[in-house]
């Protein structure tokens, strides 16, 4: 065991010397850390990314006002008010704004227009913003939800809004007399119910498992999604494990190309203790780049650390995982440049794939399907995971198993390889 | 102490050692000798275990497998390419092969203060190998070799690419190493190396053994003749009393006692205004052998 480390420790004094591998393993991921955190991050809290839009409010009621509050509480969006429709609508087209919304006459008398058939919004929307478009109805439609049950919650209101749809259900000589017969029972009993019912209770009731629980949960997730650092930090530490995995399959093969292999060999030690220390020296500098990195995560960037213990788990997987992957990588050739050629090669595909490069959310379905398949995604599951998802361990497990599974399987066929072709 | 049967190793179509058999005896000097991939590095790679051989075995002191650890230790090789960590100082090259073979402590030390010395290198010990001359990194090559202070060295042409004087310097130690009855392994393909050096030499070509036999042995058996070259005064009154080629003044004669007949010619009468004797050596040794010399 002396020896391994022995072996290890020169590995790694070897690393801190070469400076082109120092680059890759070091500086590299700290600035495409810092740098795609900072440009895409800010302050962090997405509120540089929300979308800004603009609203007219033409029905000016309790409704109307309701509803775009509820609207500018969202964060993933900015909205700003206007009297002016066509000079807002404008402004959408020339790309200013995202979208306009028209919030019509009678918005708040019909709910949102959620018991009248015309539609009392109008939203018009940059074109070429149309990845937008769906989650600004969402939004809207969230909107609109809540600020009627908030009224709703208010039982006079809400027997209010009964008895006037009760009226104009009435009045309304074009719906067919069965129709009507059963909407004026539905709304006779809703009136009998919101009329007899304790107004505290009702109040109760309205607000889902006190104080609004769902729309807590939901906001939540919106505004404490992951700072710009908890993403861009991962993706850059994958780069400093695929920086130590490279560095050190390359060393694999210019000590066999070199002759210190053929020294070690004649030495009193095994190969196998030769190749651990080879693993172990990888190992450590794989770790030491995750820890690194991590410290500057959650000391300076203050990024969340969910599970700790977990975290541990997935730094050690990681490490195994490229460990093994150096050792097979290191005997795809048998020149310095072939490893290093074709074993860039792998990592770079490895890394575009898993998300070292756009993160898996951006991607492209099939690609994202594909993502699944790379190892550097894995380490990326399982390193957000432990920090800002606050994964349980029963969740880091898949990408942890998978880490650990594919990063023995490789170092054993790397070893197998080199054994048979070195003899 | 060095044994090898009868070892045969292809690569892909390549034949590069083709029954092979030799033995060594402990406290001697073994050149191999031969030209340009004769074989002699695969051979070297046999006799220590690095290379397993397609058929035939390696017996180190009797004992079948050279990758056994007990024997591993007795051995110190100086491989042909320049086997060292690039980015490592001298000093830290030798400590850390002296590590690799059990060494530590006080003894570590000292053995790594005796290479640095073996290799000349006392001033430059703290700097990095990538900083060496080509002269400088074959000794060090060497001295690696030597830490561990083993009974058996194997030294593949430790000599090539060395300037005259870190040859001369690399030689006397060697020289010393001999004295100290160390048994050494030493390929080149330099004749007067091994004429210098070694106690008996094997002459390779084609991953075959020529001949085997100590340099005196060797050139009686297939050196041929002395030749004596000389240039007159002026031609010869008699010129069919010599007994040689005549052309002119210039005079050529091929004998086994090439003193004698100079002093015989002299005697004879004849003047001389450049005179050589050529003795044989093993580059006629192998000319003789292969028809080819040995370098071209
Ligand atoms: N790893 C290898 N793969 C393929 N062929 C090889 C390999 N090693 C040696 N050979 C071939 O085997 C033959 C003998 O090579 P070897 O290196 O033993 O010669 P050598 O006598 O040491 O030559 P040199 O004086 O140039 O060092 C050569 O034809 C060489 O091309
Ligand atoms: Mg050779």
């Amino acid at each position: 065991m002396g020896k391994v480390f022995t072996l290890a420790l020169k590995d790694l004094t070897l690393l801190r010397r070469d400076l082109f591998a120092m680059f890759w393993v070091v500086a590299f991921p700290l600035v495409f850390g810092l740098f795609f955190g900072a440009i895409f991050g800010g302050a962090g809290d997405g509120a540089r990314s929300a979308m800004p839009i603009v609203i007219v409010d033409q029905d000016q009621t309790d409704g109307s006002t309701a509803f775009i509050d509820r609207l500018d509480a969202s964060t993933a969006i900015n909205v700003e008010p206007s009297d002016d429709p066509e000079a807002s609508r404008d402004l959408v087209r020339r790309g200013k704004r995202v979208a306009c919304i028209v919030v019509r006459d009678g918005f708040g008398k019909s709910f949102g227009g959620m018991f009248g058939g015309e539609s009392l919004l109008e939203i018009t929307i940059d074109p070429s913003r149309g990845a937008e478009q769906g989650m600004l109805q969402g939004l809207l439609q969230e909107a609109m939800y809540r600020s009627v049950i908030d009224r709703f919650r208010d039982s006079t209101v809400a027997r209010e809004s009964s008895q006037s749809s009760i009226d104009s259900i009435r009045a309304d000589e074009g719906i067919d007399p069965i129709q009507k017969a059963i909407l004026l029972t539905f709304m006779g009993s809703l009136d009998t119910f919101l009329g007899t019912i304790d107004p505290a209770m009702y109040e109760d009731a309205m607000t889902f498992d006190g104080g609004g629980g769902i729309e807590t949960v939901e906001v939540e997730t919106e505004s404490r999604g992951p700072t710009s650092f908890e993403i861009s930090f991962p993706q850059a530490m994958m780069w400093g494990v695929i920086g130590c995995a490279a560095a050190f399959a390359i060393s694999i093969v210019q000590e066999r190309t070199g002759g210190t292999f053929l020294r070690l060999r004649v030495s009193p030690i095994s190969r196998a203790q030769i190749l651990a220390g080879k693993g172990l020296a990888c190992f450590l500098a794989i770790t030491g780049v995750l820890v690194g990195m991590l410290l500057v995560e959650t000391l300076i960037l203050g990024v969340r650390l969910g599970n700790p213990a977990g975290l541990v788990l997935a730094v050690v997987c990681t490490g195994v995982c490229f460990v093994g992957i150096m050792m097979l990588v290191s005997v795809i050739g048998k020149t310095e440049q072939a490893v290093a050629g074709a074993g860039w090669a792998a990592f770079l595909v490895m890394a575009m794939l898993g998300g070292g490069m756009v993160p898996v959310f951006f991607m492209p379905r099939w690609m994202y399907m594909l993502s699944h398949a790379s190892p550097v995604q894995w380490g990326i599951t399982a390193i957000q995971g432990a920090t800002w998802r606050g994964y349980s361990f029963t969740e880091l497990l898949p990408s942890c198993g998978l880490l650990v599974g594919v990063g023995i399987a490789c170092y054993v066929i790397g070893v197998r390889v080199l054994a048979i072709t070195d003899r | 102490m060095i044994e090898a049967k009868d070892l045969r190793k292809t690569f892909g179509t390549t034949v590069a050692v083709d029954g092979l058999s030799l033995t060594i005896e402990p406290g001697e000097v073994f050149g191999l000798l031969g030209p340009n991939g004769a074989g002699k590095t695969t051979t070297i790679h046999m006799l220590i275990g690095a290379l397993s051989p397609d058929s035939g075995d390696v017996l180190i002191d009797g004992k079948a497998d050279p990758t056994r650890a007990d024997v591993r230790k007795k051995l110190g090789i100086a491989p042909q390419s320049i086997s060292l960590y690039d980015e490592l100082t001298a000093e830290e090259n030798l400590r850390f092969f002296g590590k690799m073979n059990d060494l530590s402590g006080g003894l570590l030390k000292e053995r790594t203060a005796w290479a640095i010395e073996f290799a000349g290198l006392a001033e430059r010990r703290r700097s990095r190998v990538k900083t060496f001359s080509g002269g400088m990194k074959r000794r060090l090559n060497l001295a690696c070799a030597l830490v561990h202070d083993p009974p058996i060295i194997l030294m593949d042409e430790p000599t090539a690419g060395v300037d005259p004087q870190s040859r001369n310097h690399i030689f006397e130690r060697i020289e010393a190493l001999k004295n100290d009855g160390r048994t050494i392994v030493y390929t080149t393909h330099y004749m007067e190396e091994a004429q210098r050096l070694c106690d008996r030499v094997a002459i390779m070509d084609r991953g075959r053994i020529l001949a085997l036999d100590t340099v005196a042995g060797l050139i009686a058996a297939h050196g041929g003749q002395s030749v004596i070259e000389a240039e007159l005064d002026r031609p010869p009154d008699d010129a069919d009393a010599i007994d040689g080629v005549l052309d002119g003044t210039s005079l050529r004669v091929e004998t086994d006692r090439p003193l004698e007949r100079v002093a015989a010619l002299a005697e004879a009468g004849l003047s001389f205004r450049t005179l050589q004797v050529h003795q044989p050596d093993l580059e006629t040794v192998f000319l003789s052998l292969t028809g080819r010399r040995l370098r071209d």
